[in-house]
């Protein structure tokens, strides 16, 4: 009879096993935190729903209205404008007006109730971004935002950490553009691979790696 | 040049009371409340460990399932934008604030529709764009969340919460009643206003009710200087000085450049004279009892009693009206002291050198009589039209403060008053003792009280009304010289609260009247043709230009005025039982109105450096005297009434006076300067029991008796200390941390050696351990003239409304974990009971070669390109090995969670106070000065998207746009403009005036001082 609390004599080949799972096991482990925490798997891709479906494809894409029309300050100020009601209404009153989509804009701007629009792309509390010092430099809305005139709900596509921030701010030249152009999508600086460094000793660029650029 | 002592005094006494602070520290009981660090911790609590790590263990799961990304955040839009609001932009507004009837032109920072950030506005005369500490600190209480929020109905203890319109409804057929009779039974309490809508109210309420009595009464007044012109020229007129006209200045107990309705522009009028190479420096006398921030920039200070002075205005009369050699002056010459009568020739002589470019100025605790000789003086030495101007008093009829109160107070007795009505103030509180306003306030049957705090008064009445701040009102101001501002709101009343003009239509019977209209109705008759347009304009720029007082010329009446006068300067002390009492304003509180102001009541004290506090400053003879050591209470018994008070020594304080600060120990303040109510203990003693109506300003016949009892102070002089005594105790030697030269010395050395002050230190050849940063480009560096810091202590609160620097409160100061990222040094130069004091201001000197870098294990802190040191907030771990390293000792550490009280339901309000531009630090990090490179930012972001240079003068750090005297100067060092001109702080760092603190040490400080230049006159210093 053999004793219950003996382990079967299989077991012993599953030994050399245990050992590679002691190497294997916490590579996995540190692996999975590094990757499973990063801001590439729990930023990139946040879609969150949206009080009132509005297309960036159907308005920016489609229509070719450009951003500044609702995002008034997106080159002069720190923060930019989600466009108040009457903003939607300039167009709404006339285009659509009795839609059962565009009814929460309606409600807001009869009441004065803001729409709660929820943000996608959020900075921790403790940096300081300044919209304009980007916009106003040549960085193209396509550099940090992606495509937004390809998306029905705007998605986050970058990892907006502070290594991705200090990528740029080392080597800004492949994200410049002429000021003209900033809000135009689908732009690429084809056949001028030198236009970056123009544009940056044309305009003085040179962005700070200083802690207290961003943090104060 | 000889050297400095740091601690109080290099007198043995002086020592001796720096020391007995800390043995009564040893007082056990206290201690191990101190000592004890988190004495809520010791006792967890009912939790076992087995449910706390189950607990523990589920929510970490919960938090895991939860996912890694932080809170959903809302974005609400404006649902209707107003023109040129934008989130997170900054906005500024022009306005003006009335304190005791001067007002000082604002423009005042406002984000996301809160305002967070007050300073002066440039374009007001009375400001210059500086400001004081109380108008810095003015923003903490507009959010201060103990400010009353409704209106009471009291009857007998029992408060009871109501409404305007049910407070309507009872005043209406109140107001029906007392109409019968012309208004008779209804009187007035009003503090002072220099509002022309208030005086048009009040007029029109006195015509629609010609038996009502209208009173106005200011613990603090200025009477005296008006009474004094009626006794010189027949009329109350306000005299106005061109300070910066001046070549000699004499004060007799004057401090026109601390408490004065004026001090913000005086103060940077008196600095232009003390700049060498500006120009011709001015010289200063100031004779007085107590030490004052005008007494500590003296080239030479007399200390005298309250009451001799007058002996001294009337000697200085003789020696200048009668001309030296007369009768007069032979009587002088018989005085029985012979300092003081040496002073005053050598003043009058001073005086007479100079030509009509010299003014006296007596100041608000002398009697009308002074102010009467010291108009003549003025008249003789021709000073009037030059540095001395009269304008006509804009309420010459209104009777004197104490007169006004005392009237009501017979008439409250007198059962004449119906209804009293109290537009602000706190009478209960600090109305003369003997005349008991609280006894006689009772007998009235209806008593209103519009206060911003349910204070002392409130607690008496029967009906509290809320009233507004001035950043929520619509009103009007004027400023010393009758410069009208209009005060416009730049937040809707966080409360259900009134201005005192809404208070005064509704009595009026105008209510529908809002303060707007009011405003516009006095406006619209101020300015004339074209009223709208100016109104505008009026908003926009915060004045009407135009407006100030016209100049007037009175003729002086009569030639020599009669009078006591006064009692002479004696030898040694008087007797224990005529010790002088002296009331003075408190540095922070004034006359207690600023009492529940964090900021204001950890701000130190700027001669005794002592916070949470008031006490009884005596010179160390007297102390000696009346055996009394420094930090135990003493006795001071006057006419009866009594008070304890700790006695802190004071050098410099006049023999055989005490000198106590008013506006201590409230007992229905807030939960920051005590409240009976809620068990909160006052903070510091209240003296106003010992001040009468006949003895307002002193009294000679005080008692002072030691008790012995030990009392902890909390001064901020001896934390920190990094000077010779602080290294000598530390076995080091250092250089010479203020360097200060005559006149004749900087004229003969600057001319030996261009950079004289820098060389006056030893500085050894220097070489780095470390390979020593380049610097290109911009390089940020700041000066600080010692030669115009009055040590006010505005650039303090300007710093701590910036850059939301936390209060400690008393204990921690006390354990010197106060966190101001500035702090004034107070040092004493010279011997004996009468030492001159020196303040230098220091913060972080940025050093290119820093030792806290150094020393830090993980980097928190750094370097940037332009010369910053940073402090990066998320690196630290505390380990505090910077602040160790510093020998400046500016670094400040949070050793507990000074927002802890931010989590509390009823300080949700207080939240916005906080600048958004700058971290909301946490317990367990270090943090100091950054240069406001918040500031440094947005100048460099807004200069570029206009692709434009900065310019010089573009960036102002905060502690520089407060400074009333113009001291602090902050620029980019390698800064030039178009033509090549370099900036005004990089020429300052090259003056031959300028050193840097420590430089030995070869941590190349980015911050600059200029030595301080005195002017003594050569008769009085040997």
């Amino acid at each position: 009879m053999t004793d219950p609390f003996v382990f079967p004599p299989w077991v012993d080949r599953l030994r050399p096993l245990a050992g590679v799972l002691l190497v294997v096991a916490p590579t996995y482990l540190v692996a999975l935190a590094y990757y499973g925490g990063s801001p590439q798997t729990t930023d990139v891709g946040y879609r969150p729903e949206q009080p009132v479906a509005y297309s960036h494809v159907l308005h920016a894409g489609e229509l070719g209205i450009d951003c500044r029309y609702c995002h008034v300050n997106a080159e002069t100020s720190a923060h930019v404008l989600v466009p108040p009601s009457p903003t939607c209404m300039n167009c709404h009153t006339r285009i659509a007006p009795d839609s059962a989509k565009l009814l929460p804009i309606r409600q807001s701007a009869a009441t004065g109730e803001p729409v709660p629009w929820v943000r996608v792309h959020d900075l921790p509390d403790y940096v300081y971004f300044n919209h304009s010092a980007h916009v106003a430099r040549g960085v193209g809305c396509v550099a940090c935002h992606g495509r937004v005139d390809r998306m029905e709900q705007v998605t986050q596509v970058e990892r907006l950490s502070m290594g991705w921030c200090l990528e740029c701010h080392r080597n800004p030249e492949p994200h410049l553009r002429p000021q003209e152009l900033i809000t135009k999508m689908d732009w690429s600086p084809a056949g001028d691979p030198s236009l970056g460094a123009r544009l940056r000793k044309q305009n003085n660029l040179n962005p700070s790696t200083d802690c207290s650029t961003c943090h104060r | 040049m000889s050297s400095v002592n740091g601690l109080p005094g290099s007198n043995d006494s002086g020592i001796a009371s720096a020391r007995r602070v800390a043995q009564s520290l040893r007082d056990p009981e206290l201690h191990a409340l101190l000592e004890a660090e988190f004495p809520a911790a010791d006792d967890p609590g009912g939790v076992s460990r087995r449910r706390w790590l189950q607990v523990m263990g589920a929510s970490l799961m919960l938090g895991a399932a939860g996912g890694c990304r932080w809170k959903k955040e809302e974005i609400l839009p404006l649902a209707s934008q107003p023109p040129r609001r934008l989130p997170g932009e900054f906005q500024r507004f022009a306005t003006a604030r009335d304190i005791a009837g001067s007002a000082l032109g604002l423009r005042v920072t406002s984000v996301d529709g809160r305002p967070i950030k007050i300073e002066g506005n440039p374009r007001h005369p009375q400001s210059l764009g500086a400001t004081d500490a109380w108008t810095q600190a003015s923003i903490l209480e507009l959010y201060d969340p103990d400010r009353s929020g409704s209106v009471l109905q009291r009857t007998g203890a029992e408060a009871m919460e109501q409404t305007w319109p049910k407070f309507l409804e009872f005043l209406r057929p109140q107001l029906a009643a007392i109409g019968k009779t012309q208004g008779a039974g209804l009187a007035v309490l009003s503090e002072a206003s220099s509002s022309p809508t208030l005086a048009a109210l009040r007029d029109r309420l006195l015509k629609a009710y010609p038996q009502a009595k209208w009173h106005e009464y200011e613990p603090l007044s200025h009477d005296n200087e008006r009474e004094g012109a009626r006794l010189a020229f027949g009329e109350p007129v306000r005299t106005h000085l061109a300070l910066e006209k001046a070549r000699v200045i004499v004060c007799l107990d004057a401090d026109p450049l601390g408490v004065h309705p004026a001090a913000v522009r005086y103060a940077r009028d008196f600095a232009k004279g003390r700049d060498p190479e500006a120009g011709p420096m001015n010289r200063l006398y100031v004779v007085e009892p107590c030490p004052t921030i005008t007494g500590s920039v003296a080239d030479h200070r007399l200390a005298l009693r309250c009451g001799e002075v007058a002996w001294f205005a009337r000697a200085l009369h003789a020696a200048v009206v009668q001309g030296l050699g007369s009768k007069a002056e032979a009587a002088t010459e018989s005085g029985p002291d012979e300092s003081p009568t040496a002073f005053v020739r050598a003043v009058a002589k001073d005086l007479k050198t100079h030509g009509a470019h010299v003014v006296v100025i007596a100041g608000p605790r002398q009697a009308p009589e002074v102010h009467a000789l010291v108009h003549e003086i003025n008249a003789a030495l021709g000073s009037v039209g030059h540095v001395v101007a009269y304008t006509a008093d804009p309420e010459p009829n209104r009777p004197r403060h104490v007169a006004a109160i005392s009237s009501l107070v017979a008439d409250m007795q007198a059962g004449k008053v119906q209804m009293l009505v109290m537009l602000g103030g706190n009478p209960v509180y600090d109305a003369p003792a003997d005349l008991r306003f609280a006894e006689a306030m009772t007998k009235v049957p209806a008593r209103l009280h519009l206060s911003p705090y349910d204070n002392e008064t409130s607690l008496l009445c029967s009906w509290h009304l809320p009233r507004s701040h001035y950043l929520e009102s619509w009103g009007d101001a004027r400023g010393y010289d009758g410069t009208y501002s209009i005060i416009q709101p730049l937040i809707a009343p966080l409360h259900d609260s009134r201005t005192a003009l809404e208070l005064l239509a509704l009595l009026a019977g105008e209510e529908k009247a809002t303060g707007y209209d009011l405003v516009r109705v006095t406006f619209k008759e101020l300015a004339g043709p074209e009223w709208e347009t100016k109104w505008g304009s009026c908003l926009e720029s915060g004045l009407l230009a135009g407006s100030a007082w016209p100049a007037a010329s009175p003729r002086l009446v009569r030639e020599t005025p009669p009078g006591d006068p006064g009692p002479q300067p004696g030898d040694g002390l008087p007797g224990p039982e005529q010790t002088e009492i002296v009331f003075c304003p408190g540095s922070g509180v004034y006359d207690g109105r600023f009492a529940n102001n964090a900021w204001l009541q950890e701000m130190p004290d700027p001669m005794t450096k002592l916070t949470w506090d008031n006490a009884a400053w005596m010179s160390p003879a007297t102390a000696k005297a009346l055996g009394v050591d420094h930090g135990t209470l003493v006795r001071v018994n006057c006419g009866g009434r009594e008070v304890e008070i700790p006695a802190y020594v004071m050098p410099g304080q006049a023999p055989g006076t005490v000198a106590v600060a008013l506006g201590y120990g409230r007992a229905a303040a807030g939960k920051v300067g005590g409240d009976a109510g809620r068990e909160v203990p006052p903070v510091g003693v209240d003296v106003y029991p010992l001040r009468t109506a006949r003895a307002l300003h002193f009294a000679a016949d005080a008692t002072v008796t030691p008790t012995g009892k030990p009392y902890a102070l909390a001064t901020t002089q001896e934390h920190h200390a990094i000077d010779a005594a602080a290294a000598a105790a530390r076995g080091r030697r250092i250089g010479e941390l203020v360097r200060e030269f005559t006149l004749a010395e900087y004229e003969e050395e600057s001319k030996r050696d261009p950079q004289f002050a820098r060389h006056a230190g030893h500085l050894p050849e220097l070489e780095s351990l470390w390979e020593e940063p380049k610097y290109e480009g911009r390089r940020w560096g700041l000066t600080i003239d010692l030669s115009k810091c009055t040590g006010c202590g505005a650039c303090m609160v300007a710093c701590q409304a910036e850059n939301n620097v936390p209060v400690v409160g008393k204990e921690r100061v006390l354990r010197g974990r106060q966190m101001h990222w500035i702090r004034v040094d107070r040092y004493y130069r010279g011997e004996g009971e009468s030492p001159r004091v020196v303040q230098q201001v220091v913060m972080c000197h940025h050093c290119e070669n820093a030792p806290c870098e150094q020393v830090c294990p993980v980097a928190a802190t750094v370097h940037s390109k332009e010369g910053l040191n940073d402090m990066v907030y998320n690196r630290c771990v505390g380990t505090r090995y910077c602040s160790n390293n510093c020998p400046y000792k500016v670094r400040r550490f949070n050793f507990f969670n000074y927002r802890k009280d931010l989590e509390e339901p009823e300080n949700e309000v207080l939240k916005m106070v906080y600048n958004p531009e700058v971290t909301i630090r946490s317990r367990g990090v270090m943090e100091k000065c950054t240069y406001c490179v918040q500031r440094i930012q947005a100048a460099k972001i807004e200069a570029k998207n206009r692709r434009e240079p900065i310019r010089d003068g573009q960036v102002l750090t905060a502690c520089q746009q407060a400074c009333p005297a113009g001291a602090i100067v902050f620029g980019d060092l390698g800064f030039r403009d178009d033509r090549g001109e370099p900036s005004l702080v990089a020429k300052l760092r090259r003056s031959a005036r300028a050193y840097e603190m420590l430089a030995e040490l070869n941590v190349k400080p980015r911050t600059s001082y200029l030595a301080r230049i005195r002017n003594p006159n050569p008769e009085l210093e040997g």
